[in-house]
């Protein structure tokens, strides 16, 4: 995986201090990114850390409080048809167009577009060749969810959104999608901003990871870098002389070690030291989330959010 | 420049759109025969009345089909186009258009097509069919056609657009048909379409000549029925200025009201309120999964 350091480039994705605030309750709270070119960005977190107030705001469909926001060089607020055909939108809810048929569909929203891709290679690149004369509503889940792709990318859009694209899907459906969305970010160019609360798909596709909790960035980097950081700080467990179980945090376990060995003159039981995987980290920020510590009720208002507004 | 481009390309994919729906609408077996059962009932209960007009010599059976096919139109603007917007509004139809561009603009050319295709059609089945089963009326001469032509549209301008704003605002498919059918159903009762007006009390004739069902049923009386019926009319006449003059004005707040409706509710999509419907409706366990 290459970090990109084009910083003479605008980014794709230019996003400052950006916060939302629905009634008194702040959703985001100053969050900051940068997604370059052909970068494929994942953006991890909990069910209601700002995920989808975020990707909303940078779709256009949603008034954000407060910040800068650029994507492809424009306000999203204001973002005109132009605009539009530059984005391609993958979401985990569509249900539409259940009585047209597949290659139907595809060939009339390439209509809408200056420069579409042909629909026949477009199923053969989704793999859905075979079943480009069904009905919409006969696909499974994964072929409809392919399908989405293939009317997310149509328009040949420079900017792909992907809603949590592979919930619900069996293993191989879900390796075929994670091989497409290789070869549209490698072979064409294509920036992919994914969201998802699956820190491994986060981890196979992702040239750089957001982990967004709490309405903040809590961290941001390659998978390697995140890895690292999280390494840094090792845990070392064991029973102290009156029998309680301690445990500690440290960047230098070795000396811990030591020093417990020398205080003690003797062997410590039950000694540990461990290595926090990425995913332990990241469990730990959104159990630290999830019981109040890293902040308000930030968890609970997305979700009311989401209900319909009468 | 561009913009003349962008409309001309969502005119066309509007139409494409149009068309294609209608091909499926007319392969969809429910939906058809749900249209067809409207257009037999009508000419069942036609074919059941069998005096004439009271003090005139025009049949029942005529002032029944007239009222009908006003019935028609008006239900396809006010009942059918409402469940269609909220059904695609639900399904996310209306959110990918709206991330497509020109997809907006191309879905309400799609829509009108759909909704004057599918009232004009259901419209000249209900009159033929009536003509060759039930001797139902036909216009005659120039004059009639002429006046079955503008009510026609200014009918449909009267409801299309209201019930576009109507389709906007309802809550999901389900509460909006009940919503909607048990006004359009007192409508059709009061609104002298089957049977005369001067059959109901006088307040309620004033509340009925409010709504635009009453005079688009008088207007396709004038063009169906002998200028002699007339004087079965409350007024005695066809009023016909009236006539434009009412549904003109329902044409108007109409537009006034589906303008910023619509924009409104096409503003408001967003995947996370889809999914958020979702979730409610698979919790009534009224979506197939």
């Amino acid at each position: 995986m290459t970090t990109f350091g084009r910083t003479d480039v605008q980014p794709v994705i230019q996003v400052r201090d950006l916060t939302m605030t629905y009634g008194d309750v702040d959703v985001l709270r100053g969050v900051d990114l940068d997604i370059h070119r052909g970068e494929v960005f994942a953006l991890l977190g909990p069910n209601g850390a700002g995920k989808t107030t975020t990707v909303e705001i940078l779709e256009g469909f949603r008034q954000r409080s407060g910040g800068k926001v650029s994507v492809l060089g424009a306000d999203p607020e204001r973002g005109g048809d132009a605009w539009r055909g530059r984005i391609g939108l993958v979401l985990q809810s569509w249900r539409d167009h259940r009585r047209w048929r597949v290659a139907e569909l595809l060939t009339h929203f390439a209509t809408y577009y200056p420069d579409p891709r042909d629909p026949a290679e477009l199923l053969t690149l989704v793999g859905l060749t075979d079943q480009a004369g069904r009905q919409v509503d006969r696909l499974s889940g994964g072929q409809r969810r392919r399908l989405d792709v293939a009317l997310g990318i149509v328009g040949r859009p420079e900017l792909l959104f992907l809603d949590e694209p592979t919930t619900g899907f069996d293993p191989q459906a879900r390796h075929e999608f994670h091989v497409l969305v290789e070869r549209l970010a490698r072979d064409e160019g294509v920036t992919v901003l994914l969201t998802t609360h699956d820190l491994a798909e986060a981890e196979r596709l992702a040239d750089r990871i957001a982990m967004l909790v709490g309405g903040r960035i809590r961290d941001c980097g390659t998978p390697a870098e995140l890895a690292r950081r999280a390494a840094a700080q090792a845990e070392v467990r064991w029973t102290a002389d009156d029998g309680t179980p301690r445990r500690e945090r440290t960047e230098d376990p070795s000396r811990l070690v030591w020093e417990l060995h020398r205080d003690a003159a003797g062997p410590i039981a039950d000694l540990e030291v461990r290595r926090p995987t990425l995913e332990d980290t990241y469990l730990h920020m959104v159990h630290r989330e999830a019981d109040g510590t890293g902040g308000d009720d930030g968890t609970d208002r997305d979700a009311d959010e989401e209900a319909p507004a009468a | 420049m561009t913009n003349r481009m962008n409309r001309t390309n969502s005119w066309r994919a509007g139409l494409q759109r149009g068309g294609i729906e209608l091909r499926h609408l007319l392969r969809n077996g429910k939906e058809m025969s749900g249209h067809l059962t409207n257009v037999v009932v009508a000419l069942l209960v036609a074919a059941y009345v069998s005096d004439d007009v009271p003090g005139t010599r025009t049949p029942m059976t005529h002032l029944v089909l007239a009222g009908f096919a006003a019935y028609l139109l008006f239900q396809v603007g006010l009942i059918n186009l409402p469940q269609i917007l909220v059904t695609e509004r639900e399904e996310g139809t209306l959110l990918r258009l709206r991330a497509t561009p020109g997809g907006i603009p191309a879905y309400l050319v799609a829509k009108c097509l759909l909704v004057v295709v599918l009232a004009v059609g259901t419209l000249a089945l209900l009159l033929v069919a009536g003509a060759l089963l039930a001797d139902g009326p036909l216009p005659h001469g120039p004059g009639d056609w002429l006046t079955l032509a503008w009510v026609t549209t200014l009918g449909l301008l009267a409801v299309v657009p209201l019930g576009a704003a109507i389709g906007a605002v309802l809550p999901n498919p389900r509460e909006a048909l009940a919503l909607i059918m048990l006004p359009t159903m007192g409508l059709l009762l009061t609104s002298g379409a089957v049977f005369p007006i001067t059959a109901m009390p006088v307040p309620v004739q004033h509340v009925a000549a409010v709504f635009p069902l009453k005079w688009m049923a008088q207007g396709l009386r004038s063009a169906l029925l002998p200028d002699s019926a007339r004087t079965a009319e409350a007024a005695g006449s066809w009023e016909l200025p009236m006539v434009a003059l009412v549904l003109t004005a329902w044409a108007i707040v109409g537009f006034l009201l589906a303008v910023p409706l619509l924009r409104r509710a096409a503003r408001r999509e967003s995947g996370s309120r889809l999914s958020a419907r979702h979730r409610k409706a698979e919790r009534s366990g009224a979506l197939p999964a």
